[in-house]
C-alpha cells in the first residue's frame, strides 16, 4: 500500500471537518446571540430556536466523529486501531491481576452456571426460537385490537346518537377480521408453546472440554404421548455480513452427534419423563468462539414429536473450552 | 522478512512464539515507525474480525536505538484461544505482521501465518 490511496479518505476527513466547523459556527451563533444580545436576536426561544440548536449540535457531533474516524483510519493500521479501541489512546501500565484469566474470545460461563440442577450440577438455560415470534404476534394483536376497540366505541356512540358513520363501519369490517385472526394466531401459538410442557436439561459439569464425557439428564414435563424424542449435540457456525444495506446472519451446522433416541412414550402431569444419558465431546472439537461478526456455538438440541401436537425443537447452549483449559477457579464478577 | 524460529509453524497454547524480522535495502534513517503484531483474523462468509494478541510500535528513540542491519528478535507467549480453525462459514487464522512506515509515506507490510492448536482440518 503506497502512493495516493489515502486521498479519498483525506477528502472524507475534510468533508467531515467542514461539517464540524459549520456545526460549531451555527451553534455558537445561535446560542451566543441568544445570551449576549437578546434584544437583537433573530430567532426567539421556541421551536425554531431549539430545532436550529439541535441541528447544529448534530452537525458538530457528526463532523467530529466522522473526522476522527477517517483520520484514525488513514493514520493508523488495523492492529493499532484495535489496540486503541481496547486500551485507549494513552497506554496504561498493566495492573497486577489476581483473577484467573478466561480463554480469550470464548463466551462467558457465568450465564450457564448460575442455575444449579436438581440431580446434576447445572441446569442449562434454554433458547426458545418461537418466543420472539410469539411476543411479536401478541404485541401486534394487543395493539391492533385496542385500536379497533376505540374505533368500535366511536362507531357505537354514533349509532346511539343516530349518526351512522358508514365509512368508519366499512373500515371496521376488515379491521375486526384482522384483529380476530391475529388473536387466534397468538392463542394458537401460545397453546403450542405451553401445551407440550417445559423441557429441562441438566449437565454434570461445565465448561465442556474436548475428549471428555459428561452425564446429561433430560426432563420433559406435560401431559402428552411422545411419538419420538431425540437429543443431539450440535456445533453451529454463525456469520454476520452486510449485503447491500441489509445485515444478514447465516448459520450452518458443522457437526451433529446423536446422543439419545427414544420411541413411543407417555407423560402425565406429576410424572415427567426423565432420561439419563451421556454426551461425549469429540477430542478434535473446536471450542466455543464469539467475535463481533462470527461465532461457533455448541448446543444440545431436544427434538420431539407428540400426538396431537406439532413437532417441537428446544435448544440448550453449552460452552466448550479449548483442551488446555480445564476449569477456571473463579468467575469474574 | 519474518522468520519463525520454531521447527514447525504449529504452536500449542502457552507455547512461546519466537520470531525474527528484518528489512533490507532500506536506509535506517528513512524508517519513520515500525509496528509488530501477532494477530488472529476471521475469514469467510461473515465480515472479517481481527484480534490483536501482541502489539509493539517503535518510533522515535526506540526506533533509533534498534540496529536494523541485524534481525530483531521477538518472543510472545501464545494464549489459550482462539485456536486456528477451518470451518464452512468461517476460518480463524493467526499471523505475525510487521509494518514499516517510511518517511516518504510508503508502507511496507509483511506477514507470516502460523497455526495455533491442531484443529486445522476442515470439519
Amino acid at each position: 500500500m503506497s502512493g495516493w490511496w489515502f486521498v479519498g479518505s483525506l477528502g472524507e476527513a475534510l468533508f467531515f471537518a467542514s461539517f464540524f466547523l459549520i456545526g460549531v459556527m451555527c451553534f455558537t451563533t445561535i446560542v451566543g446571540w441568544q445570551f449576549l444580545s437578546p434584544t437583537t436576536q433573530v430567532v426567539r426561544i421556541g421551536y425554531g430556536f431549539w430545532l436550529l440548536t439541535i441541528v447544529s449540535a448534530a452537525f458538530t457531533v457528526m463532523g467530529a466523529v466522522g473526522f476522527w474516524y477517517r483520520v484514525l483510519k488513514v493514520a493508523t493500521s488495523d492492529e493499532h486501531r484495535e489496540i486503541i479501541a481496547k486500551h485507549g489512546l494513552v497506554s496504561r501500565p498493566n495492573k497486577p491481576r489476581n483473577k484467573v484469566l478466561l480463554p480469550p474470545m470464548v463466551p462467558l460461563l457465568t450465564p450457564f452456571t448460575d442455575s444449579p440442577g436438581a440431580k446434576l450440577a447445572y441446569r442449562l438455560p434454554g433458547e426458545w426460537p418461537g418466543t420472539g415470534a410469539l411476543i411479536s404476534i401478541g404485541l401486534f394483536a394487543m395493539a391492533w385490537n385496542a385500536m379497533i376497540a376505540v374505533f368500535c366505541v366511536f362507531a357505537i356512540g354514533g349509532l346511539f346518537r343516530g349518526e351512522i358513520q358508514y365509512r368508519l363501519l366499512i373500515l371496521l369490517i376488515p379491521g375486526i377480521y384482522i384483529g380476530l385472526r391475529s388473536g387466534q394466531l397468538f392463542f394458537r401459538s401460545y397453546v403450542r408453546e405451553i401445551g407440550i410442557g417445559s423441557t429441562t436439561v441438566e449437565i454434570e459439569d461445565l465448561p465442556l472440554v474436548p475428549g471428555r464425557t459428561y452425564k446429561l439428564l433430560l426432563v420433559q414435563y406435560g401431559r402428552l404421548v411422545i411419538k419420538k424424542l431425540s437429543i443431539r449435540l450440535v456445533c453451529e457456525e454463525e456469520s454476520t455480513y452486510h449485503f447491500g444495506t441489509d445485515v444478514r446472519t447465516e448459520r450452518e451446522v458443522v457437526r451433529l452427534q446423536n446422543i439419545l433416541e427414544l420411541g413411543r412414550s407417555r407423560i402425565d402431569w406429576g410424572r415427567p419423563l426423565e432420561l439419563e444419558c451421556q454426551v461425549s465431546i469429540p477430542s478434535d472439537a473446536m471450542h466455543s468462539f464469539q467475535s463481533i461478526h462470527n461465532a461457533i456455538h455448541w448446543k444440545i438440541i431436544v427434538e420431539g414429536e407428540a400426538n396431537r401436537w406439532p413437532s417441537y425443537s428446544r435448544s440448550f447452549p453449552v460452552i466448550v473450552y479449548p483442551l488446555v483449559r480445564i476449569k477456571p477457579v473463579s468467575q469474574p464478577s | 522478512m519474518i522468520r519463525l524460529l520454531g521447527l514447525q509453524p504449529t504452536y500449542m497454547s502457552h507455547d512461546v512464539l519466537e520470531f525474527e524480522y528484518r528489512v533490507s535495502n532500506i536506509p535506517q534513517n528513512s524508517i519513520a515507525a515500525v509496528e509488530v503484531s501477532v494477530v488472529w483474523l476471521t475469514e469467510g462468509k461473515g465480515t472479517e474480525d481481527l484480534g490483536v494478541h501482541f502489539f509493539q510500535r517503535l518510533t522515535g528513540n526506540s526506533l533509533a536505538a534498534s540496529d536494523w542491519s541485524i534481525p530483531q528478535n521477538v518472543q510472545v507467549p501464545l494464549p489459550d484461544s482462539p485456536l486456528s480453525y477451518e470451518g464452512r462459514l468461517l476460518k480463524i487464522s493467526w499471523c505475525v505482521r510487521v509494518r514499516f512506515y517510511l518517511n516518504d509515506g510508503t508502507e511496507l507490510v509483511a506477514q507470516q501465518p502460523f497455526y495455533l492448536g491442531t484443529i486445522t482440518r476442515e470439519v
